[in-house]
């Protein structure tokens, strides 16, 4: 069944480019590469590793490994309105209904046999232990091996050399299983894509700081968070470009969203992955999310010389991982670099860093003046939304700040 | 020129029609019910008809409240909360705080000296504490919602609820009359859980209510048990609540109608 959506939205997706072969489109070139790595991971031909959010993709992806991170396919399940089966199937072995929704529709399609088989399991311990023990669970169901990543939240030279050791350690877990030693060449390429996607993301970013912002309340949508999963690739580096490209057309050709633009906001963890019309909503009161908390490149380039140092310090340097309050520096950081008027926190339930440390982030956003909705929100099991609450919550802070 | 505002929430369905000078020309507060086109209806009828002004001289109408998207003859729509704030403006003008207890929303609102929203909290995920927790409570008491606000005199206790949600609550009022407690100990129960968490909203917008002027609105700012308890949990002296409260975001609505035609 997934196999089958996966190939099915490559092959729409490939029409629709043929279609218009002088467009830019980079959202569509972004979601078919997208679909491109899931039909990869359900193609059963492919040595297969589940992951945490912030494992190396890069490094697993120049030993052979097709990896993504298990929210993933929770976000990909709600987003396509067939989330509620794996749901019913979570809960009704005993997963709490208020538990994250991401990890509950994951553990439904375990206990469902609709996720792919792994050949190993790459655990991190940021950004959340829920989805580590989600993924423990994963690995007694299926019976594989476990390695665990433990990133440590502050950025230290004794953090650095410890996540190095385990970096060097996972290298060899890798090859046991794979049967493959890890090319010093493959990774000096995908250490190559990866600095050039991330030079790319710098200059993508800088465009979306412009005011009024080429960006709309889609293109950028959870960027940051899902791009990492190809950016030690070739396609992620023409995937970016075409980002690029397509802000920059949008500023040379005076994109008509920008003339509508009143307000200015920060989208802060997720966004909503069910379909709710909030980006009309927000385009109707000339709102425009302008940044992601994750879209934003917080890592020096990566020195070939030194693969797992730099693989570590990235790693360690993603707002996620950090401590609260570096978290929040990074979040008002944002706010002034991109001249925001507002910023929304959905608290996605169940979720520690969207509901613990929402009274921290509500202080910090205070401290530099700019006004925070927080959201009681599921962003990913639709049963639990009460869309008119969320609209009353959403229009009145709009409202507020016009 | 003639101002009418729409307020339909989920309890009730309110309306007001003001003229030039903002006088309130009529107002009417009715049931939502099952079918809220039929009840806007009945509403701006009530007030046009109480007026003796005609559809014809209405020159703006602004929807607020819940099914403000189903008034199909709006001019705009514009959230409750804004509306409160502006209706609270009108007729208690020095009003920094407002609590607005409607038929399934608690909200706290903390307004600058011109009675602009500078921040607000909302209930979270259920109605534990508004006009529904209200009338499901009056229900298990078997007394009108009415009959709730003076239902506490006389109570001595400390007694608190320990559940807030409507469901539970109302299990625990019944499980309390089982036990024999007397309705004015449960009523004042109920009214200190709401109050507890009613100020936790007002600090989650204002840490320090020091010198502000404290007002409330919605329907259950007819409940002088709750306005009392919440007044009590937040160390005051009073909360200032307006002669009509339930028509508050109704006379928001309208005011806005008027300096939208006015700026």
């Amino acid at each position: 069944m997934m196999y089958d959506h996966f190939d099915n939205a490559v092959k729409g997706i490939t029409d629709k480019l043929n279609q218009d072969p002088e467009g830019i489109n980079a959202r569509k070139k972004y979601v078919l590469e997208l679909s491109r790595l899931g039909k990869k991971l359900y193609s059963k031909d492919e040595n297969i590793a589940w992951c945490g959010v912030t494992a190396p993709f890069d490094l697993l992806g120049s030993m052979g490994v097709t990896s993504c991170f298990v929210e993933f396919v929770g976000a990909m399940l709600s987003s396509t309105q067939t989330a509620d089966y794996f749901f019913e199937e979570a809960e009704d072995s005993g997963f709490a209904t208020d538990s994250c929704a991401y990890h509950r529709a994951v553990m439904g399609a375990v206990l469902k046999n609709a996720m792919p088989r792994p050949d190993f399991i790459i655990g991190t311990s940021s950004p959340c232990t829920a989805g580590l023990a989600v993924m423990e669970n994963f690995a007694h169901q299926y019976k594989k091996d476990f390695f665990l990543l433990n990133v440590p939240q502050n950025y230290t030279q004794d953090a650095i050399k410890y996540l190095s050791a385990q970096l060097e350690e996972m290298v060899r877990f890798v090859s046991d299983h794979t049967k493959r030693p890890l090319s010093k060449q493959k990774l000096g390429i995908a250490l190559e894509n990866f600095n050039a996607s991330s030079q790319l993301l710098k200059e993508i970013y800088d465009l979306a700081k412009t005011k009024p912002s080429p960006v709309d309340n889609n293109i950028l949508k959870d960027f940051g968070t899902v791009i990492t999963l190809l950016m030690g690739t070739q396609e992620g580096v023409d995937i970016c470009q075409a980002f690029k490209d397509e802000l920059n057309h949008r500023i040379k050709t005076s994109f008509n969203h920008a003339s509508k633009e009143k307000i200015r906001l920060m989208w802060i963890q997720n966004r909503i992955q069910y379909p709710f019309p909030i980006n009309e909503m927000l385009d109707d009161l000339g709102a425009v999310i302008v940044v992601d908390e994750l879209n934003d490149v917080t890592w020096e380039p990566m020195d070939p010389d030194k693969p797992f140092e730099s693989i570590a310090k990235r790693m360690i340097s993603i707002p996620f991982s950090m401590d609260a309050s570096e978290r929040i520096k990074h979040l008002q950081d944002l706010a002034v670099a991109y001249r925001i008027d507002g910023a929304i926190n959905p608290c996605h339930w169940g979720c520690r860093q969207g509901t613990g440390i929402r009274g921290l982030i509500s202080k910090g956003f205070k401290d530099i003046n700019v006004p925070v909705l927080n959201l009681e929100i599921d962003c990913v099991d639709s049963r639990n939304l009460a869309k008119g609450q969320i609209e009353t919550r959403v229009e009145a802070f709009l409202e507020m700040l016009s | 020129m003639i101002f009418l505002g729409i307020d339909i929430g989920s309890l009730s369905c309110d309306a007001v029609l003001i003229d030039e000078e903002k006088n309130i020309l009529a107002s009417s507060v009715i049931l939502t019910g099952a079918k809220n086109i039929e009840s806007i209806a009945r509403a701006k009828k009530n007030v046009l008809d109480a007026a003796g002004i005609m559809e014809k001289d209405i020159r703006s109408i602004i929807a607020t409240g819940y099914g403000r998207a189903r008034v199909k003859e709006k001019d705009a729509a514009v959230t409750e909360i804004t509306c409160h704030a502006k209706g609270i403006k009108h007729v208690i003008p020095e009003t920094r705080i407002l609590i607005d207890i409607g038929g399934q929303d608690s909200k706290a609102m903390l307004l600058d000296p011109d009675g602009n929203v500078v921040d607000f909290a909302m209930n979270d995920k259920c109605a534990a504490g508004t006009g529904r927790f209200l009338e499901a409570m009056a229900r298990a008491l078997e007394v009108d919602i009415t009959e709730l606000g003076d239902l506490d005199k006389g109570a001595t206790s400390d007694l608190v609820l320990s559940s807030m949600c409507t469901v539970f609550a109302e299990s625990e009022v019944i499980s309390l009359i089982a036990c024999g407690t007397e309705q004015k100990e449960i009523a004042k129960g109920l009214n200190r859980s709401i109050a507890a968490r009613t100020h936790s909203l007002v600090k989650r917008v204002a840490g320090n209510i020091d010198g502000l002027t404290v007002s409330m609105s919605g329907g259950v700012a007819r409940n002088k048990g709750v306005v009392k308890a919440i007044a009590q949990s937040m160390n005051l002296e009073k909360i200032n609540t307006p002669e009509t409260p339930d028509i508050i975001g109704a006379l928001g609505a309208a005011i806005i109608g008027f300096e939208k035609i006015h700026r």
